[in-house]
C-alpha cells in the first residue's frame, strides 16, 4: 500500500497541481521591463492605482509627448510644459507667479511643482481632485490654462495617425479615448520621483552628505516645521492656514468640503526641492526663503481658522533667531535633487 | 492489489479531466441555469412625457408647482449596483467593474433621455426563479471613482458627467430654461453629485456629502425568470418629485455635493415601478 501511494498518487497529485498551475498563469502576461516606478526604501507605499495602469516605457514616452505638446491647447499656446518646467522641479518659473494660461490668462494660484505624486492621496492646492488621473482634466479644461474641453483634447489625439499609432502599440487599442490619454500622462508624471538629495542620502546612511551647518539646520526643522512638512515626503498631505492672504479672497478647501472650518485652507506643500520653486506659497508672494521664515515668525497675523501650531495667544508660535534661519534654510537647500532636474528621461523628445 | 491499482488510477483519470474541464470553461458553467430580465426607464414631468428641446429654446413646456415654467436641455442619471431579489430567497448582485477598457465596465448604466437605447438596462445571468424586487443605487459611488480614469460610459471624453475641479460624477443632471432664471440665457443647471461623507465629530462639522442614493422598489407583481421567460420591470421616474418645490429663480445653478443634498433626499421618492411584463 505504501509503495502504491508513491508511484500512483503522488505523480498524479503533481500532475493536477501542474495542471492547475497551468491554467491559472494563462491571465497573468510575464513582466519584463527594466523601465518600472520603483518605491524609494525611506518612502511610505504608493497610493496611486497601479494595478489599473503599469507604468512602461512606450507608455511613459507616449505620456511625455502628451506633456510637451500645445497643440492640445485651445489656441495651440501652451503645454503642460509651459507652466510645469523640469528645472524648477516642474513648478512654473519666478516669470509667472501665477501660471500664464491661453492668451496670457492670468490664473489666480501658483503652479505647484510635480513630483512625488504617486504617494500622494489628493492633488492641487485645494485638494479638490481625487485620483492623479484626473488631474489633467483640470488641467486642460481649466479657462485659465488650456481652456480646452476634453472631448476635444482626445478629439484632436484620436486625428492624429502618429499618436493613434502610438496608443495602439501601448494600450492595444484601435480609437484612443479619455482614460488612456489619462493613464499616458499618469505613467509619465508617476516616474517623476524626487528622493535623491543630500538629505536622502543621510537618511539612508552617508553620514556625510550633509555638513554640520546643514545637519543643525535639520534639528530645526524637526523642531519648528516637521509637524506639518513631515519626512520624508515633507508634506503630511493635510490642509491648513499658515496666514499667507492678507485679506481671505480664496476660499482654498472649503471650496471643496464647504464647510467654512476650512477657509483660506492649501494643502500643506512639499519642500523638496524648494531652492528652485520660487515663488512660493499657493500665492506667490514670496520670492526667498528668508521671507517665508520672516513670515511664520513675525508676518503671521491672527485669522480664520489660522493653525495653532502657527499663531497662537496672540503671537506668532514660530520663534527662530536670524542664525537658526540661516541654517534652516542651508538644510532646506540639501533637499535639491540634482539628479531629478537634470534627469534626460523627462526631456522633450518631440520633433517640433 | 492489482484492483486498487486499477481503482487509483480510474480516480486520477476522473479526477485529472474534472481539474482540465474546469480550467477551460470559465466562461458559462451555470449555461442553463440563469436567465435574462429588462428594466426599462421611463421619464416623466408630473403626468407629461419627458422631451429634450435645444439649447436656448424658449418653448416651456413644463410648469412646477409654484407655477414656474421650464424646459429641459438636458437630462438623466447613472445606475449603478443593481440587486434583484425573490420572495424564496432568490437573489441576483450585478456584478460592477469600473476600467480604462469601456468593455470591461461592469454595472454602470447611464439613463440619457432623447437617447432611447439608454432607456433599457439588460441585465443577463439572473438566476432562474422569481423576484418581486429591484434595488440600485442612483449615482457612482467610490468603486467607480477612486480606481482612477475609466472609460465607456463614465469616460468624461465621451459624455461622462465628470466634475473636473471636484472629482467625481454627477448622478443626475438636470439643465434646461425657465423664465423665473435671471440668469443669461434663463439657464436652470441642477448637477447633483458627491459620493463621500467625513461625518461630524465632537467639534467638527461634516465634510462632503454622499448624494449617492439607494432605490429600493417592490414589483407590482412576482415574476418568474426561466429558460423561456424573460420579465421586464418598467420603472417610472417623476422629475416633478425632484424639483417640483424648487425656487427656479433662485435654486438654478447648482454645482457641488452640498448644494445638491436637499435635491437628492428627494430622488429614491422619485421613482416606482409602475407594472412588470412578465
Ligand atoms: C497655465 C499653466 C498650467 C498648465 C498649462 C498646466 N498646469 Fe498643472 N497646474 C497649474 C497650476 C496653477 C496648478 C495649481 C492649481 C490649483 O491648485 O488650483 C496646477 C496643478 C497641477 C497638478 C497638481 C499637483 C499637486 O501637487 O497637487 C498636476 C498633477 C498638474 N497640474 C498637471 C498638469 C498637466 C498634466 C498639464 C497638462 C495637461 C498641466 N498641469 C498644465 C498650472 C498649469
Ligand atoms: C501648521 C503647519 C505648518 C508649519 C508648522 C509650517 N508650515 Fe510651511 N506651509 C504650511 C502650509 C499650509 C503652506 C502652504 C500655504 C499656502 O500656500 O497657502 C506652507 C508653505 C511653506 C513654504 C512654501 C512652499 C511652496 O512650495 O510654496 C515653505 C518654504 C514653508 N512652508 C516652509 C516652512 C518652514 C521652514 C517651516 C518651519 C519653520 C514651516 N514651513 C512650518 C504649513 C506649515
Amino acid at each position: 500500500m505504501k509503495s502504491l501511494h508513491n508511484k500512483v498518487l503522488w505523480p498524479s497529485l503533481l500532475a493536477i497541481l501542474l495542471i492547475w498551475m497551468g491554467c491559472e498563469q494563462q491571465s497573468e502576461k510575464p513582466i519584463i521591463s527594466f523601465f518600472q516606478f520603483e518605491k524609494p526604501p525611506h518612502f511610505p507605499e504608493p497610493t496611486y492605482t497601479f494595478r489599473n495602469n503599469e507604468v512602461n516605457e512606450k507608455g511613459f514616452n507616449l505620456g511625455k509627448m502628451l506633456f510637451f505638446d500645445p497643440s492640445l491647447s485651445r489656441d495651440g499656446s501652451v503645454a503642460c510644459s509651459s507652466c510645469h518646467v523640469q528645472s524648477h522641479a516642474f513648478a512654473d518659473t519666478w516669470l509667472h507667479p501665477f501660471s500664464f494660461g491661453v492668451e496670457d490668462r492670468e490664473g489666480k494660484r501658483n503652479a505647484p511643482p510635480l513630483f512625488n505624486l504617486a504617494f500622494h492621496r489628493e492633488f492641487f492646492w485645494d485638494g479638490g481632485v481625487t485620483h492623479l488621473d484626473f488631474a489633467p482634466i483640470l488641467a486642460f479644461e481649466s479657462e485659465i490654462e488650456m481652456d480646452i474641453s476634453f472631448e476635444d483634447v482626445v478629439g484632436r489625439i484620436q486625428r492624429n495617425d502618429a499618436y493613434k499609432a502610438l496608443f495602439k502599440e501601448v494600450f492595444g487599442i484601435e480609437e484612443v479615448t479619455g482614460p488612456y490619454v489619462l493613464h499616458a500622462l499618469s505613467q509619465f508624471m508617476l516616474m517623476m520621483v524626487s528622493a535623491d538629495s543630500r538629505y536622502d542620502q543621510y537618511i539612508l546612511g552617508d553620514q556625510q552628505a550633509l555638513s554640520a551647518v546643514e545637519l543643525e539646520g535639520l534639528v530645526l526643522f524637526r523642531q519648528h516645521c516637521e509637524s506639518c512638512h513631515r519626512e520624508p515626503l515633507f508634506t503630511d498631505l493635510s490642509y491648513r492656514n499658515n496666514g499667507v492672504q492678507r485679506q481671505i479672497s480664496d476660499l482654498g478647501r472649503e471650496t471643496i468640503t464647504e464647510v467654512s472650518e476650512d477657509r483660506a485652507k492649501f494643502k500643506v506643500p512639499s519642500l523638496r526641492n524648494i531652492e528652485v520653486t520660487s515663488p512660493y506659497m499657493h500665492n506667490a508672494r514670496f520670492e526667498g526663503l528668508l521671507q517665508v521664515l520672516n513670515h511664520y515668525t513675525q508676518g503671521v497675523q491672527d485669522q480664520e481658522n489660522i493653525d495653532p501650531l502657527i499663531f497662537k495667544d496672540g503671537k506668532p508660535v514660530i520663534q527662530l533667531s536670524e542664525d537658526e534661519k540661516t541654517k534652516i534654510i542651508a538644510f532646506l537647500k540639501s533637499l535639491t535633487d540634482n539628479n531629478f532636474l537634470s534627469n534626460p528621461i523627462f526631456f522633450n523628445s518631440n520633433d517640433r | 492489489m492489482q484492483n486498487v491499482k486499477q481503482i487509483f488510477s480510474i480516480i486520477t483519470i476522473v479526477i485529472l479531466s474534472i481539474v482540465s474541464y474546469s480550467c477551460q470553461d470559465k466562461e458559462d458553467p451555470t449555461l442553463t441555469t440563469t436567465g435574462e430580465m429588462i428594466v426599462k426607464f421611463d421619464n416623466y414631468v408630473g403626468n407629461q412625457t419627458m422631451v429634450v428641446d435645444e439649447v436656448g429654446s424658449t418653448n416651456y413646456r413644463y410648469t412646477n408647482n409654484s407655477g414656474q415654467k421650464f424646459n429641459l436641455t438636458r437630462f438623466g442619471y447613472y445606475i449603478s449596483h443593481i440587486k434583484l431579489e425573490g420572495p424564496n430567497g432568490e437573489l441576483f448582485i450585478d456584478e460592477m467593474n469600473a476600467s480604462a477598457d469601456a468593455n470591461q465596465i461592469k454595472g454602470y448604466y447611464q439613463v440619457v433621455q432623447g437617447n432611447s437605447e439608454t432607456y433599457n438596462i439588460h441585465l443577463k445571468g439572473i438566476p432562474h426563479g422569481q423576484y418581486n424586487k429591484i434595488t440600485f443605487n442612483l449615482g457612482v459611488r467610490e468603486d467607480g471613482i477612486q480606481e482612477g480614469a475609466v472609460g465607456g460610459i463614465l469616460d468624461r471624453a465621451a459624455g461622462g458627467w465628470f466634475w473636473n475641479w471636484n472629482s467625481g460624477f454627477i448622478n443626475y443632471i438636470i439643465e434646461g430654461h425657465s423664465d423665473a432664471s435671471l440668469r443669461d440665457d434663463n439657464r436652470v443647471q441642477i448637477h447633483i453629485g458627491g459620493w463621500k461623507n467625513i461625518p461630524s465629530g465632537d467639534s467638527t462639522p461634516q465634510r462632503f456629502f454622499d448624494n449617492n442614493v439607494d432605490v429600493s422598489l417592490p414589483f407590482d407583481a412576482t415574476v418568474t425568470v426561466s429558460n423561456t421567460l424573460r420579465p421586464s420591470p418598467h420603472i417610472m421616474m417623476d422629475l416633478l418629485k425632484v424639483i417640483g418645490d424648487a425656487d427656479l429663480s433662485t435654486e438654478n445653478n447648482i454645482h457641488s455635493p452640498a448644494a445638491g443634498k436637499a435635491f437628492a433626499s428627494k430622488l429614491a421618492g422619485a421613482f416606482v415601478v409602475d407594472h412588470t411584463h412578465q
